[in-house]
């Protein structure tokens, strides 16, 4: 049940979503990544991918255009 | 106040029509209407980037350059239209407002942010791209809104052969950014 960061501030779709795939697979079932993200189509897609893979996502509005995108890796 | 910003927030009409972003349809249904009223309003299909040669034409001018002679701006009406400056210009005066819309549509979400600038790639990236993306729009006579968008909305076979290409284009870009930036 770890938990991991991605700092994805200043990147542009789809950069965030790939870096996001590929982080993912490398997780355990149970940990959680917390994806930091200031482009808005990100915090869009990103969400929309990972509950397309039955992951258990969680969007925090931390700043004015600043997100933290919550995943929990469920298989 | 600070009370009736707080409640504004949390409205239900807010976060429809000014935080959230619309859906897909809903977005579609508005561009299908625009462009139509910029067909019928100007005779002319909705394009971006013809109006973005006029600029580099206007800053190429700023630093002593002519252009009288160049091929691309040697029919009567664009010299006509660089004569008559910016703000006699349609196409420049609407991509002003489409980058003030943004801007004010970012305002109203709350979510304006000055994303800083991550490494030197991002950088090198972003002038090429921009580059590519310029020129390319000026060899297919558009961009993916003149060229892709109002060619196919008006019928036009040219649109989507532009589609066409514009995946290749798309698929070799996106090796490229996996490649780089991963």
């Amino acid at each position: 049940m770890a938990e991991f960061t991605l700092d994805c501030l200043g990147e542009a779709c789809p950069v965030p979503l790939m870096k996001t795939e590929k982080k993912m697979a490398d997780l355990k079932v149970g940990d959680v990544l917390v994806v930091s993200i200031d482009h808005s189509c990100a915090m869009k897609n990103v969400p929309e991918w990972a509950r397309k893979q039955g992951h258990n996502v969680e969007i925090e509005e931390i700043a004015d255009g600043e997100w933290e995108v919550v995943i929990e890796k469920t298989k | 106040m600070n009370q009736f910003w707080l409640r504004i927030s949390s409205n239900r009409f807010y976060k429809q029509l000014l935080k959230e972003p619309l859906s897909y349809v809903a977005g579609a249904v508005l561009l299908a209407v625009f462009a139509t009223a910029h067909l019928a309003v100007f005779s002319k299909g909705w394009g971006v980037t013809s109006a973005f040669a006029d600029w580099g034409a206007w800053v190429y001018e700023l630093f002593g350059g002519n252009v009288d002679k160049w091929a691309y701006f040697s029919s009567e009406k664009a010299q006509k239209t660089l004569s008559g400056g910016f703000m006699n210009d349609g196409g420049s005066i609407r991509n002003l407002g489409i980058v003030l819309g943004a801007l004010l549509a970012t305002l109203f979400a709350s979510e304006f942010k000055i994303k800083k600038i991550k490494s030197k790639k991002q950088v090198i990236a972003a002038v090429l791209g921009g580059l590519l993306m310029g020129y390319g729009a000026r060899l297919a006579n558009g961009c993916n809104i003149g060229a892709l968008f109002t060619a196919i909305s008006s019928l036009s076979l040219s649109g989507w052969i532009f589609g066409a290409f514009l995946f290749v284009g798309a698929f070799i870009g996106s090796k490229l950014l996996a490649k780089f930036f991963m």
